[in-house]
């Protein structure tokens, strides 16, 4: 593998992680908020084909974002209904809310299935810094998404860690009896942070219609990395910046395949390389429970079950 | 709080009457009728046209009720392998990949030795075979998860992607065993012997496999209501605390029962193989059967027994969609059977808070007392068994 490849190859990698370190935000933000979100891949193709439909029509890959955004929030607020207010089995919401969204994707996307988008997003190096040898390549000419994501990441980390509100997130996932005692409203605040994560696990669906993918393809659109994303926040002990790493990572095993194929390597055949990452997070999950019990420990207390106030 | 709606309490109910739990789910397939009846307006179809076309192609005609019965087979399974699993707080959204690579197991078994048995023998070696692929496909994340501690959520479902490409390996990827020699530019899975082919009832392509699936469910309701081991399972899925204290080893429950519902969505592997395609087909087999088990589960709120008719049901209803485009001029998208799916399993979530609580307007201080006595007197222990999103 000479230079270029490799450059090529971690370049591909950021780009590849962007939409999981979303989806992986989105998923971190309604889990410290105490509710499972097992939705993300349906609520990414939702935000997919949204974002194809705006992006084609308006002729911007920046209004197909947003749409993706706003469907992604719209569409999890279903979420947030069944488990904050219906008291549902947060794993089971969530699972309607794959098999639903992956539905309503396919359903909408009919017509445009196999189809490219004209409108993809253009690449914007950053002056100066797009110069740098190796790393101006494989960071800084790349998408205006790729650095907003860095932005979000870096202001969720502030937000849960420096400002009153994550402070109350964080009490409402690890202990929502305490923080209802001390009068922060644990049903707005869940319902706020899972329909805001779902608009970031939106974004990542629409960001791989506008940037990844070639062309819709159903739900082999965004074909399991809403679930790798789950695995992320894990991963990442439930912490932003970590999650973006993470996310970073797994980004370079789901372009492994391309790289070494690019390198020659053919002995292996390309299903077997597809299964890499899938089972890189299975091994990375099993690894996790088996020795790290901070990871264990970083889960918030009070994650899966519902906030009954007089049913403690 | 003065509104009317301030003044709505719920009372967590005892048990649920049969009304609701009938009722619930009826309500929830009306309600995703009318939801999806949206959709259909926006891309310009007359809603109760589309669905009475819907119930004509899946529960009106001879060949549409065969059909339906066809699609329910598979989806009686793994509606089971789901029940089973969920029934005791055990997670296993990988019925998708078991399927797979049940039929997997059960074709390369009747590929393989097929051609030596006759009669039930080839038949069994089949079935077995297919349970037994299921079952070693769950078998890690089981493990996993009972000695460390592993989520077996997202290890079960990350695995269905494995499964489609190992599947997709041995048809389209090289010239496997299961490939038939013969077919180079449309590569597809080589035919398994007739003898190790399910029977089919009269000219129509009913299975053997409709027999298996409800005989799997009256089994597995007979063995969770009336033996020691479904006893057991009991409290380790309601009450694992009282499970530790009882000497019942949770980490063998974790372990067989995931195997037995791995082993389940295997079956439905097999007799899709050995019942309606007669190959290993990867296209025919990812069809979501394994995802739209959980939906079943759901609806039959994890009973065995329920399973049977709710795999009717949303047996038509899957059928529909894609018998929908065999007819001439047809525009309605495929998918609309997965959406009215989906959103069926959606109100049924919704639906399930008034099947565990009881809806009272009632002055708050009357409420109070009421609570407080409800507390006291309930002694039952399925009172206590509080949320049940535990993971």
């Amino acid at each position: 593998m000479n230079e270029t490849v490799l450059v090529l190859t971690l370049a591909a990698a950021v780009s590849a992680g962007t939409p999981l370190a979303l989806a992986a935000l989105g998923a971190l933000l309604s889990e410290r908020a105490g509710v499972l979100n097992l939705g993300i891949e349906g609520i990414m193709l939702v935000g997919a084909v949204t974002a194809f439909l705006a992006a084609d029509a308006s002729g911007r890959p920046l209004v197909g974002l947003a749409a993706g955004v706003l469907a992604g929030a719209a569409f999890t607020s279903l979420h947030a209904f069944l488990s904050v207010t219906m008291r549902a089995n947060q794993i089971v919401s969530g699972l309607a809310l794959v098999i639903f969204g992956t539905g309503i994707a396919t359903f909408l996307g009919q017509s445009i299935e196999g189809r490219p988008l004209a409108a993809r997003l253009p690449r914007t190096s950053i002056v100066g810094l797009a110069d740098i040898p190796v790393l101006g390549r494989v960071l800084f000419s790349q998408d205006v998404v790729v650095y907003g994501t860095w932005v979000v990441i870096v202001l969720a980390a502030l937000y849960l860690t420096r400002t009153r509100t994550g402070l109350a997130l964080r009490s409402v996932g690890e202990s929502p009896a305490t923080a209802d005692a001390v009068g922060i409203r644990v049903a707005a605040m869940r319902y706020a942070h899972v329909i805001i994560g779902g608009g970031f696990a939106g974004a990542g669906g629409a960001y791989v219609i506008l940037a990844r993918v070639p062309a819709w393809a159903q739900a082999g659109t965004t074909n399991g990395i809403g679930w790798i994303a789950i695995a992320l926040v894990v991963f990442a002990s439930w912490r932003p910046l970590r999650a973006l790493a993470g996310a970073y990572l797994f980004g370079a095993a789901l372009r492994a395949n391309f790289a070494l194929q690019a390198a020659g390597i053919t002995a292996v055949p390309a299903e077997f390389l597809a299964m890499l990452p899938y089972v890189l997070t299975i091994v990375v999950l099993m690894v996790l429970s088996a020795t790290d019990t901070r990871s264990r420990l970083g889960a918030p207390a009070a994650l899966g079950a519902p906030f009954v106030r007089d049913e403690r | 709080m003065t509104s009317w709606f301030g003044r709505l309490r719920l009372e967590k109910r005892n048990a649920p009457g049969t009304g609701v739990l009938l009722l619930v789910p009826l309500v929830s397939v009306v309600a995703a009728l009318l939801f999806g009846a949206v959709f259909l307006s926006l891309i310009g179809l007359a809603p109760v046209a589309v669905y009475r076309e819907m119930l004509r192609v899946s529960y009106t005609t001879g060949y549409g009720i065969a059909d339906t019965l066809v699609s329910a087979t598979p989806l009686i399974l793994t509606g089971l392998a789901a029940a089973i699993a969920f029934r005791f707080k055990l997670y296993n959204i990988g019925g998708e990949g078991q399927l797979y690579v049940g039929a997997i197991a059960a074709s390369g078994a009747a590929l393989a030795f097929g051609d030596r048995l006759t009669g039930p023998a080839a038949i069994l070696l089949v079935i077995v075979a297919g349970a037994l692929g299921g079952a070693v496909w769950i078998a890690v994340p089981a493990l996993a998860k009972a000695w460390l501690g592993t989520s077996e959520i997202i290890t079960s479902l990350l695995l269905n992607y494995v499964a489609l490409f190992l599947m997709q390996y041995l048809i389209f990827g090289a010239r496997t065993f299961w490939r038939d020699p013969e077919s180079a530019t449309f590569p597809q899975g080589a035919r398994i012997p007739d003898a190790t082919r399910l029977p089919t009832l009269g000219t129509t392509r009913v299975n053997l496999g409709l027999v298996v699936a409800v005989l799997a469910a009256v089994v597995l309701y007979l063995l969770l209501t009336r033996t020691r081991i479904g006893y057991r399972w009991r409290v380790f899925g309601d009450a694992p605390a009282a499970a530790r204290y009882a000497g019942i080893p949770s980490r063998q429950v974790i372990v067989v029962v995931l195997l037995l519902s791995g082993a389940l969505a295997g079956l439905a592997g097999a007799t899709e193989v050995a019942g309606r395609a007669g190959r290993l087909d990867p296209t025919g087999l990812a069809l979501n059967i394994g995802y739209n088990g959980i939906i079943v589960a759901a609806l039959a709120r994890y009973n065995p027994l329920a399973v049977i008719p709710v795999g009717l049901l949303l047996g038509g209803v899957l059928n529909a969609g894609p018998a929908l485009q065999t007819l001439p001029g047809a525009r309605v998208p495929v998918a609309i059977s997965t959406m009215l799916t989906g959103a069926i399993l959606l109100f049924a979530l919704a639906g399930e808070l008034f099947v565990r609580y009881r809806i009272r307007m009632r002055d708050p201080a009357d409420v109070e007392e009421l609570a407080e006595q409800a507390t006291t007197a309930v002694a039952s222990p399925r009172a206590g068994t509080g949320p049940e999103a535990e993971a």
